[in-house]
């Protein structure tokens, strides 16, 4: 039994180097997620400007419409659907690595949540925080930066890290563009040994470990900003 | 632009919200260092009169001369003119995320250029005045709700207003804490800070008004030096609300 354990073990990961498959998975999963989740904030906030703008002073009557849009399409559709759109046919004949799409389509997609997460910290903010603002003389868009966001995304912090989570999970589709991701890393593996125990549970406790991980880190920040809370 | 020009002058000042006509033209001048109470039953109009001075309520119609400047002109740069109009708010509206300092010093820093140092100096000097100093460094949700409203006063004056708008400044407080805030204003019309006061506040409204304006249905209904008012009411409007407040 434990012999059969060792050699599972050893044909999964050691034989013909394929645990380097599990670190280049690994990789393309952090640059994926990693520029992804930086592409959906700054999205997301320029669609949750565009949004709460609309809501507050009634302008942007356009943007605001394109930006509904957007959200509707995008978070009443598959992620996975999207992805394959985008690589099969918007991109269909252009040559393009498949992790630059892989980032494009998981960042339009982020974006839409993290707009609307944004969008509800920014409408959660009392009232009177706009008007004590333009009272002392603040633009708009000064009052928003000064007073406005930084109490709003401070609220939203625990929602955007959960954002970021829900993310790194979804990237494991990327398979289906055959983009060698940590899940696709697993896959591979299996279909050479024949074996699905080790890659699979191995790739499943990279994940847990790193949301565990940025989980923890998310709590720290969460805290010191706790200090100015109400 | 003579001496003698009022700081503002409201000329048939209009409001109308979805089927309520919140004011039905309200003209008056505000001279420089006068007192002004506003008074009336609830509903009357006069916090929309109050917050359409700095258009933080946009009016329908009407005009608004400030320094000489209409600021009902769509070229008028609000922002530039909100800067010399201090306001002060029923629930404080304190920023909870800035230490008190840091509330008073955020304004004149970012808008008018003020350095830092500064701009610390001034914001001190006034907290003293007010018997805050050792607050500075707390954070609004420390405060009780008369220390924030001192606060709160004391962040508009560190823009260096030329007229104070005061939106019922005590009533979302405690009874205990309402002498501490009334004596802050109280001294600022002393000092000849032109005001200009929302209130129930009846007594304090007597000993320190200059003017009171009776506003009811969207109009003023009577204006009259403050023994006037309470003794020599005319419409029967007046009269009804005296009976029922005094």
């Amino acid at each position: 039994m434990w012999e059969t354990f060792q050699e599972k073990f050893y044909e999964s990961f050691i034989q013909d180097n394929r645990w380097e498959y599990i670190v280049d998975g690994l990789r393309t999963t952090l640059i994926v997620t990693f520029f992804a989740a930086i592409m959906g904030i700054l999205l997301g906030f320029v669609v949750a400007m565009i949004r709460s703008t609309h809501d507050k002073t009634g302008k942007l009557k356009l943007l605001d419409l394109v930006a509904k849009l957007y959200l509707t399409v995008i978070r009443g559709t598959p992620v996975v659907v999207q992805l394959m759109i985008i690589n099969f046919v918007i991109f269909a004949s252009a040559r393009i690595n498949t992790i630059y799409v892989a980032i494009l389509a998981f960042g339009i997609n982020s974006g839409a949540y993290v707009a609307e997460i944004i969008r509800g910290g920014i409408m959660s903010i009392d009232q009177g925080q706009f008007e004590a603002g333009r009272s002392l003389g603040f633009n708009y868009i000064q009052t928003l930066g000064y007073i406005i966001l930084p109490q709003a995304i401070k609220n939203v912090l625990p929602a955007l890290a959960n954002e970021f989570i829900v993310l790194l999970k979804e990237t494991s589709v990327a398979g289906y563009i055959a983009l060698q991701d940590l899940t696709k890393a697993g896959d591979i593996i299996r279909s050479r040994t024949y074996d699905a125990f080790f890659p699979l549970i191995s790739v499943a406790l990279i994940y847990l470990v790193m949301v565990i991980g940025f989980s923890y880190l998310v709590k720290r920040l969460e805290r010191r900003l706790m200090r100015s809370e109400r | 632009m003579s001496d003698k020009q009022a700081l503002i002058q409201v000329r048939d000042l209009t409001k109308h919200f979805v089927g309520v006509h919140a004011l039905n033209g309200v003209s008056t001048d505000i001279q420089r260092g006068e007192v002004i109470f506003i008074v009336g039953p609830s509903g009357s109009g006069k916090s929309t009169f109050l917050r359409c001075l700095n258009r933080l309520e946009e009016p329908s119609s009407g005009q608004i001369i400030f320094n000489g400047v209409n600021l009902m002109d769509p070229k008028t740069d609000m922002n530039k003119h909100r800067q010399k109009m201090g306001m002060v708010f029923q629930h404080f509206n304190l920023f909870p995320h800035m230490t008190v300092l840091k509330n008073m010093t955020i304004a004149p820093v970012k808008l008018q250029g003020k350095p830092e140092a500064e701009a610390q100096k001034e914001a001190m000097a006034l907290l003293e005045r007010v018997g805050l100093a050792d607050r500075a460094e707390a954070y609004p949700r420390q405060l009780s709700g008369g220390q924030k409203q001192r606060i709160a006063i004391v962040r508009a004056l560190c823009m260096k207003p030329e007229v104070m708008l005061f939106d019922e400044p005590t009533s979302a407080l405690d009874p205990e804490m309402v002498g501490e805030v009334l004596k802050v204003m109280r001294e600022l019309a002393q000092e000849h800070m032109t005001m200009v006061v929302v209130t129930h506040e009846m007594s304090f409204a007597r000993e320190v008004a200059d003017r009171i304006l009776f506003m009811a249905d969207g109009k003023i209904v009577e204006e009259h030096g403050p023994k006037e008012f309470f003794e020599h009411p005319e419409s029967e409007r007046l009269k009804q609300f005296l009976s029922k407040i005094l």
